[in-house]
């Protein structure tokens, strides 16, 4: 029973890039970016090829998260160049993603048999080898709150913010916002594909289709998050973030547990997510509206 | 002289078809330092002319100089670093998720935009940030010292603009625009708010360029008053001139512009 819950819990922490790249895109940005649907399977199909080639661990993740920046700034350049909007700039990069992502690894499933090497250096906490994925993935994700926490913390970041709060004002204080918007998108990405790299490093394989459904997960944990924490600065938020995205997980892990089929997965996640925010637009003034108190 | 209007043309499309021009060659200068009122009916195009000037709209032709620096061309991001801008909507002019704090920053940083980016080197030194603005808030004589780390959403539609006024004076404008700033306001606040406009303008020595309808501030507030009408100028007073008239004699002037006189000067 135990290896359910630490598997849920390594699952939720491979996540959390997910989780944190939706939450910068959507919250921070307030750009809804179908791109991290492609950028997620991007990232995992990019490190599971080169994973196949022996290829290092961080070079192949760095490679990843190089790409899903890239496929971030392509949607953030159509929609701030082209000024299309912001679901069918996602749209358009997504779908050509997909074929990219399949060309990338010349066939739509990658298994990757071998452990990453590394890993069995990690202490096990007692728990074997998910004990060891344990230790590598909370310290990846709390560089990745640090980090951000960081970026966010300075004038730029405070920038970025200010983009998604309230452009009119950004403009006028000199800030560009079509920059900040691609900046920020591209990060996002950026995340979402370490992610992407992280679970198929995790589950073992990269698929083409692993991606989809990716933003409504990353939401889902955004929500869950924000409803267990009630955050109230930015690294609070970061935490909460992570938080809901292991919660997510957990609860996943619950509804298999309690005998749902596998294929009924996205159905319960979609599901879930609309429990959510209906339970969150009663907790929580403003998350469904956000853009109302301005 | 700082700001230097030259030439300036403009129009849009008619919702009914066919082309208004509303601005033919305007011109309008201002002396450095000076605070200039503008008034004029609705669609007069005193705000279009704010927004021209700080490039939120697009002239068709024409030089607007700050300076001696011409500012066609750029976009109104790039303006902004040197043209600071208090909205009518109290809601416009700050980030309301935003602390104060933050708002103040970014405003703050608008005289170095590129130097964002050296914000990513290290964090900035924020209690040093704090006791400036604590400092300068003291100074003004603004209740919102302990204030400082509240989002400003939270804030009343005066508090809200009087921020965005105090934002408006950081950063060392060389233009400050005011677009009916305090339309959206009750008489206390309008009050407050016109008293710390004016004590901005004069200790920031800069150029201003204030619309508004209220004729109580067209008489009392600023160095020199102008009347647009139909993108034209129609009356230009020194604020010496402008003693001898009455709120009465001003309205009397909205009402004498005719119109057969419009017309006549579009013809």
């Amino acid at each position: 029973m135990l290896w359910i819950w630490i598997g849920a819990l390594d699952q939720g922490l491979a996540y959390a890039g997910l989780a944190l790249g939706v939450y910068l895109t959507l919250r921070i940005l307030r750009f809804a970016d179908i791109t991290v649907d492609g950028s997620f399977a991007l990232g995992g199909g990019a490190a599971a090829v080169l994973l196949a080639q022996q290829v290092p661990v961080p070079l192949a993740l760095l490679v990843a998260v190089v790409l899903g920046a890239l496929a971030g700034m392509v949607t953030g350049l159509i929609h701030t160049r082209l000024g299309v909007n912001d679901l069918f700039a996602g749209i358009l990069t997504t779908t050509g993603l997909y074929s990219i992502t399949l060309r990338l690894m010349g066939r739509s499933n990658i298994p990757l048999t071998e452990a990453p090497p590394g890993l069995a250096q990690l202490p096990t906490l007692g728990l074997g080898s998910d004990g060891a994925w344990l230790l590598a993935l909370l310290l990846v994700v709390a560089g990745l709150i640090a980090a951000l926490a960081l970026l966010l913390a300075t004038d730029f970041g405070v920038a970025l913010r200010a983009i998604g709060n309230n452009p009119l004002m950004a403009r006028a204080n000199a800030i560009s916002t079509r920059l900040g918007l691609t900046f920020g998108i591209a990060l996002g990405n950026a995340l979402v594909a370490l992610a992407g790299a992280l679970v198929a490093l995790y589950q073992g394989f990269a698929d083409v289709t692993m991606g989809i459904g990716s933003l409504i997960l990353g939401l889902g944990a955004v929500i869950v998050g924000e409803s267990l924490l009630r955050p109230r600065t930015i690294p609070q938020a970061l935490v909460a973030v992570v938080l809901g995205s292991v919660v997510f997980r957990l609860m996943i892990a619950v509804a298999l547990q309690l005998g749902m089929d596998p294929v009924d997965l996205k159905l319960a996640t979609a599901l879930l997510l609309l429990a959510a925010l209906g339970l969150g637009r009663l907790r929580i003034p403003g998350l469904a509206s956000s853009g109302e108190r301005r | 002289m700082s700001l230097e209007i030259r030439g300036l043309q403009w129009g849009h499309p008619e919702p009914g078809g066919g082309w208004r021009q509303l601005f033919e060659g305007f011109n309008l200068t201002c002396a450095t330092g000076e605070f200039v009122v503008l008034i004029g009916s609705n669609g007069s195009g005193k705000s279009t002319l704010l927004n021209l000037i700080a490039g939120t709209l697009p002239a068709l032709a024409g030089s607007v100089c700050l300076e001696g620096r011409e500012l066609i061309g750029l976009s109104d991001h790039r303006r902004a670093s040197r043209i600071a801008r208090v909205m009518q909507n109290p809601l416009d002019g700050t980030a309301p998720d935003l602390t104060m704090a933050e708002n103040l920053r970014l405003a703050e940083c608008r005289r170095r935009p590129g130097l964002r980016w050296s914000g990513l080197l290290g964090l900035h030194p924020d209690a040093r940030d704090r006791r400036r603005y604590q400092e300068l808030l003291e100074e003004l004589d603004l209740p919102f010292r302990d204030r400082l780390d509240t989002p400003v959403g939270q804030l009343s539609g005066g508090q809200r603009q009087t921020i965005s006024l105090v934002m408006a004076s950081l950063g060392e404008p060389r233009l400050l625009l005011l677009d009916e700033h305090t339309a959206a306001l009750d008489p206390r606040a309008e009050a407050k708010v016109m008293a710390l406009t004016d004590r901005l303008v004069r200790r920031l020595q800069t150029t201003a360029l204030m619309v508004t309808h209220s004729l109580e501030q067209a008489l009392h507030h600023g160095d020199r008053l102008v009347m647009l009408h139909d993108g034209a100028l129609i009356g230009d007073w020194s604020a010496q001139e402008r003693r001898q008239f009455s709120p009465d004699d001003l309205r009397a002037f909205y009402g004498n512009v005719r119109v057969d006189e419009r017309q006549e000067r579009r013809g």
